[in-house]
């Protein structure tokens, strides 16, 4: 099964969209690896989606599109945000885990991002382990980078930990959203807690006030888009009806750069290590 | 070691004999073990699509084939030969091989003999174990229930099948797990062994385009079988080692 195969399973891409490269190239070997990113919790609300949403588009930015996936088949939201380059699946079905997994793991340059939904947790995770995943993914130049993003209950360190450690062969950034709220004194009276708590490399999501994080949570408002205009648009050009005031942009374009630091310090540690150990090897 | 011969039988189809062979001799490759196979669904030959190098195609109702089978056990390189019994003719195979005297040589310390029963989920299985018995009394008798295509068709009286059961000493249960459907299909439409999937190869032996999940799958379910391999002691019973008795 590759990935030629599955393109019947995203949405039908309207005719001014750019064409997405068809089929899998292999990557030349001292080709930068492609990221596989992985967010992923085990509780739902912890800005989950929104985490892989900003991490999709900052791929769009630094000009690599990405392959993306929603493991929600039920409210599939990050579909929503990116409806022309995102596959939803249903874990549940053979199949979909074929179509996710195999994607994942094909040698080509697309950087990845996949959501993977707290009821989507176990089932992803049993068959990223049993599938052999990583071992294929790195002679194939990908290097898959788990987004875990912990809350403020113990479990979700505890889950953290395990998962760091059995998948060790996968970079393990440690997410903690400021939105959510700090650890409760019970989390961090947890080892899970104490023995993640020197954890490196780990990603802080800034805290967005609610008023404006709404505005985000509109699917329609594409991210890249906001980064790239200019930050005061032209009076005299008409307004669109969902128009952002500038306080709104302004606040929502520094959450977003400061976001995209943060993911850029972790990707492009990562990148450049594992170029380093091939080049050394 | 002496000769061993490993029959795999049942007496009706259906019930997965062949896929089980499979699981056997990927089992004895990974244990290099040199293995040669019989394939006795004549003219067909199932088993050899997919292991075409070491089996034969058998008619095992012919004394011409009996023979080629028999009479080169003490003269082979290979020491173990499996012989996949044609559904419905388990009880007439091992009649014939009375007949020519195998299992006399077999008492006398000569040759080795297991036989696989692949039973199937029906009560009459049952009644073809009581028509076995007499042939495997004192040998390696292993009675394999298959789940491979399907996990909860076994809905045996457990009284009944443990009378049976108290009457064959040495008898070992063999389970094989259920195995991912569509996995199970594609190494069926690649007819190749499951080793070979799970080491992404094609049938020509060059480099296959097998789905990493399905993969993932096939090794799963065959690192499972080999445990029950290795928990009945079936190496040890093939060399002939202490500990299997």
């Amino acid at each position: 099964m590759s990935v030629s195969s599955i393109a019947s399973t995203t949405a039908p891409r309207p005719p001014d969209a750019a064409p997405r490269s068809q089929g899998v190239r292999p990557a030349p070997r001292t080709a930068k690896p492609s990221l596989a990113g992985i967010v992923t919790s085990v509780h739902a609300r912890t800005g989950r989606t929104l985490l892989a949403r900003v991490l999709a588009e900052h791929f769009v930015l630094s000009g690599r599109r990405p392959l993306i996936f929603d493991t929600d088949p039920v409210e599939h939201r990050l579909q929503s945000c990116f409806p022309y380059d995102t596959i939803v699946v249903d874990l549940h079905e053979t199949r979909d885990q074929m179509t996710l997994f195999d994607t994942l793991a094909a040698p080509s340059p697309e950087s990845r991002v996949a959501d993977v939904s707290h009821q989507a947790f176990r089932k992803f995770f049993r068959v990223m382990s049993e599938s052999g995943f990583e071992a294929e993914a790195r002679p194939n130049n990908i290097v898959p980078v788990i987004f875990y993003i912990a809350d403020r209950n113990p479990d979700s360190y505890e889950e953290g930990r395990r998962l760091r450690d059995r998948f060790a062969q996968s970079r393990f950034v440690l997410v903690e959203n400021a939105f959510v709220g700090a650890a409760k004194e019970v989390t961090r009276a947890n080892p899970a807690y104490q023995a993640l708590s020197a954890h490196e490399p780990r990603l802080a999501m800034p805290a967005l006030a609610p008023e404006f994080a709404e505005l985000v949570e509109n699917p329609g408002l594409s991210l890249s888009e906001l980064v790239r205009q200019p930050l005061a648009l032209d009076e005299t050009r008409p307004a669109p009806p969902d128009e952002l005031s500038f306080r709104a942009r302004a606040t929502i374009r520094a959450w977003l750069i400061a976001m995209f630091r943060e993911i850029h310090r972790v990707t492009h540690r990562a990148e450049t290590e594992i170029g380093e150990a091939a080049g050394s090897a | 070691m002496k000769p061993m011969v490993l029959m795999v039988g049942a007496d009706k189809g259906g019930v997965g004999k062949t896929t089980m062979t499979r699981t056997l001799l990927d089992y004895l490759a990974a244990k290099n073990t040199l293995t040669r196979a019989f394939d006795a669904e004549h003219p067909r030959g199932t088993l050899k699509r997919f292991f075409p190098e070491i089996t034969e195609v058998v008619d095992i109702t012919t004394a011409a084939d009996q023979m080629k089978m028999l009479d080169t056990l003490s003269t082979s390189e290979v020491k173990v030969s499996v012989i996949d019994i044609r559904a419905g003719l388990l009880s007439r195979t091992l009649r014939a091989f009375k007949e020519v005297g195998f299992f006399d040589l077999v008492d006398a310390g000569e040759f080795n003999f297991g036989l696989f029963h692949v039973v199937g989920p029906s009560v009459s299985s049952l009644d073809e174990i009581s028509e076995v018995l007499p042939y495997v009394k004192g040998r390696h008798y292993f009675v394999v229930k298959n789940h491979v295509n399907d996990s909860t068709f076994f809905d045996w009286n457990p009284g009944i099948y443990k009378t049976y059961f108290a009457t064959v000493k040495d008898a070992a249960e063999v389970n094989i797990p259920k195995l991912n459907e569509l996995a199970y299909e594609q190494v069926e439409l690649a007819g190749i062994p499951f080793s070979d999937f799970v080491a992404n190869k094609a049938a020509n032996g060059r480099p296959g385009d097998h789905s990493l999940v399905l993969r993932g799958y096939v090794r799963t379910w065959m690192n499972q079988v080999s445990e029950e391999y290795d928990r009945v002691g079936l190496l040890d019973r093939i060399y002939d080692r202490a500990e299997a008795a």
